[in-house]
């Protein structure tokens, strides 16, 4: 019998579905998750102009998306701790494949397509012994599992990888969590987060700590520069009389550099940073915290603070054409530019987490 | 000049600062005198109680000790969601309550000491220094109720630690009271524009992350631990299961949290209605299970924990959206999402 499913599947083994590319949506800037206004929620493409240029629905609130880099195919995971991410085809909104984590694990909502888009690599938990795993996924075989290593860490949360190199770069976050007793932290006073840069069969290339009196400073989120440059977002769970820095910046072979706001800026954070992006002229660093309803923008050049901005609920961070995107859970989209932050007329979205800018912008000019 | 007189004013004249404050802000005045501080008042006491009682009697089953233990316990999950402030300092609230421990780390560090005779434990102020999981009332419960760690080493030794142990519960239970009573109950009630908090408003948003957390944490770790999955209940994860202290727990945490949900929609007998009820509903469960949920492994009693449960994510639910709504703190769709 031929289902839905081994139809569409038989369908991407012949390769028909590769033939649309992001122009062919409108070329969307960028993609979020959001509520809608009826409380379901939906998958949109937003242009530059802040247009919404495609809309689907999700089943239920999402996390990260990874955006296949040739294919308009969104991978949209479910929430922390989701058991699958569907593959969706953002032009008709068909499910084209669905990722299920294997049996004692789920996922953490991020991951990484290689360059070619061949293979994709998510981060999961295995819960049972609170190991880091990362696995992989072949897109040219209906996202078939073909292998896992491990991340190096507990927790780890977003994943990235290097430019022009196989080098996947991984945010340990640190924080031990169980299925069975929901997002509670299992080890807060025993964490350590950690980077961890692997190659593609999951060596070790690197690995880095922050200082024991940082160990609760959870490396949650990440961002690359041209240069392979690394910036790490973090989020403290330790005693909120302390006011640790929130952003780092890392290149491999070299100490990490900690990046914070003057004291009574770094306050308003809630020691909290939600998302991170780098423009893209690799001059600037932002990071947003929804807690505080505050962006910092750094010189990413010079590592120093350089201003704060006020946006209620502020989260999604991408790069733009003239500086930054960002998005509120209240419906804001608005731009930071040399002039300041100019925010747009409200949406009625309630933007998620994290925006997704397109992988590369020439991808949006045809294939 | 202004805000010189008032930090004068609240250096010399804390006592009658408070009762200025009280006109301003009520509920947070009532909160703090009625909730917080006979919390910590009584961490205190049954602490130093405990300390006595094992410096007069070191054996395991000693009545007294127990009744002491179970004393201070029950005092400690009545304040231990009043996480912010003087609990998170030297991690203070870790070090009084260790759980969950998933990878038994408590079981390994006592066995560990006891193991190599670690004179540690002869030095209560170096005590302070042994892994968090060696501390706190989930240590002491394992020396007092668990059969293989009082098999190991020598009675000498276990005595030792288990005096050590009670010596650092009642060290930390009084250092927190002592900061509560002292200097930071002024930093945490008193409102203003250079103060931790400006207005009512912004304290009560921290109350209500504690409260939402409490609940969240009964609803999540202490009954979804031992519920596991339905093909797999754990019981032997419930906590404190050994000296039968889970549903206790479990009844200590919600009736403490619906008090202080109760003194913040003082006035409002339509929003207490809802906790108490919401309590009530638990109570009655909870008059039906057993003292460790050892029924979860059967499936009519899994739906039993099931429910209550439900109803704890009920009262977390009323915390989080009605509650937070009438204050005008409702958390953000991604502020609350925390990812």
């Amino acid at each position: 019998m031929t289902t839905r499913r081994t139809f569409l599947a038989g369908l991407a083994a012949f390769g028909t579905t590769p033939t649309y590319s992001w122009a062919d949506l409108g070329n969307p800037s960028w993609v979020s998750a959001a509520k809608t206004p009826d409380g379901s929620h939906a998958l949109l493409g937003v242009s530059a102009q802040g247009d919404i240029v495609f809309q689907q629905p999700l089943p239920d609130r999402g996390h990260d998306t990874v955006l296949h880099p040739k294919h308009p195919h969104v991978i949209g995971f479910a929430r922390r701790p989701g058991r699958f991410a569907r593959v969706l085809d953002c032009r008709t909104g068909a499910d084209l494949a669905m990722l299920h984590a294997p049996p004692g694990r789920h996922f953490y909502g991020h991951g990484v397509f290689t360059r070619d888009g061949a293979y994709l690599f998510t981060t999961e938990n295995d819960y049972e012994t609170a190991n880091g795993v990362i696995g992989i996924w072949d897109s040219r075989r209906n996202y078939k599992r073909v292998g896992e290593f491990l991340s190096g860490g507990t927790g780890p949360h977003d994943i990235a990888l290097l430019p022009d190199q196989d080098i996947l770069v991984i945010a340990n976050g640190g924080i031990e969590t169980h299925p069975d007793s929901g997002r509670t932290k299992l080890n807060i006073p025993m964490m350590r987060p950690n980077l961890t840069y692997l190659d593609l069969t999951g060596g070790q290339i690197e690995q880095i700590e922050l200082d024991r009196s940082l160990h609760t400073n959870s490396i949650r989120h990440l961002d690359v520069d041209h240069a392979g440059n690394v910036a790490f977002a973090m989020q403290w769970e330790g005693s909120s009389s302390e006011t640790p820095p929130l952003l780092g910046y890392h290149k491999l072979g070299q100490n990490p550099i900690l990046l914070a706001a003057p004291d009574e800026l770094q306050q308003d954070m809630n020691n909290y940073a939600g998302s991170v992006a780098l423009s893209r002229d690799g001059k600037q660093a932002a990071i947003t915290s929804p807690r505080g309803g505050k962006i910092h923008i750094f010189d990413w050049h010079l590592q120093t603070f350089e201003t704060s901005y006020d946006l209620t609920d502020v989260c999604g961070v991408a790069a733009s054409e003239t500086g930054f995107t960002v998005s509120t859970g209240t419906g804001v989209i608005a731009n930071i530019d040399k002039t300041g932050l100019n925010a747009g007329a409200r949406t009625p979205f309630l933007w998620d987490n994290h925006m997704v800018p397109l992988p590369d912008p020439a991808s949006q000019h045809g294939t | 000049m202004l805000r010189s007189i008032t930090l004068l004013a609240t250096a010399l004249l804390s006592l009658s600062t408070l009762s200025l404050r009280a006109q301003d802000a009520p509920v947070l005045q009532d909160v703090i005198d009625n909730h917080i501080l006979p919390r910590f008042a009584a961490i205190d006491n049954t602490g130093a109680e405990l300390q006595k009682a094992a410096q007069a009697n070191c054996a395991p089953n000693d009545p007294a000790l127990r009744t002491a233990y179970h004393n201070a316990f029950d005092a400690w999950i009545s304040a231990s969601h009043i996480r912010f402030g003087p609990a998170e300092d030297e991690q203070r609230g870790y070090a009084m309550g260790f759980w969950p421990d998933p990878k038994g780390f408590t079981t390994k560090s006592l066995a560990g000491l006891i193991t190599d005779e670690d004179p540690i434990v002869f030095d209560a102020q170096e005590y302070t220094e042994v892994s968090i999981a060696a501390r706190g009332f989930y240590a002491l419960e394992a020396l007092l109720f668990d059969e293989w760690i009082n098999a190991q080493g020598t009675a000498e030794y276990r005595c030792a630690l288990i005096r050590a142990v009670a010596t650092d519960i009642a060290g930390n239970a009084h250092a927190l009271n002592a900061d509560w009573t002292g200097p930071y109950v002024a930093k945490f009630g008193t409102l203003g524009a250079d103060q931790m908090h400006e207005n009512e408003e912004s304290a009560v948003q921290v109350l209500l992350n504690a409260l939402v957390t409490g609940y969240q944490f009964t609803e999540e770790a202490r009954l979804g631990r031992p519920l596991g999955t339905f093909d797999r209940p754990r019981p032997k994860r419930a906590e404190a299961q050994r000296s039968e202290r889970s549903l206790r727990n479990v009844a200590l945490s919600l009736a403490s949290l619906t008090d202080l949900a109760q003194r913040l929609s003082e006035g409002h007998p339509e929003l207490q209605t809802v906790f108490t009820d919401g309590l009530e509903r638990a109570d009655i469960r909870m008059a039906d299970l057993s003292p460790t949920f050892a029924e979860v492994e059967d499936i009519s009693g899994r739906l039993k924990v099931e429910i209550l449960q439900q109803e704890t994510a009920r009262l977390r639910e009323a915390a989080n959206t009605t509650l937070a709504t009438f204050w005008g703190v409702a958390v953000g769709f991604n502020a609350l999402d925390g990812d």
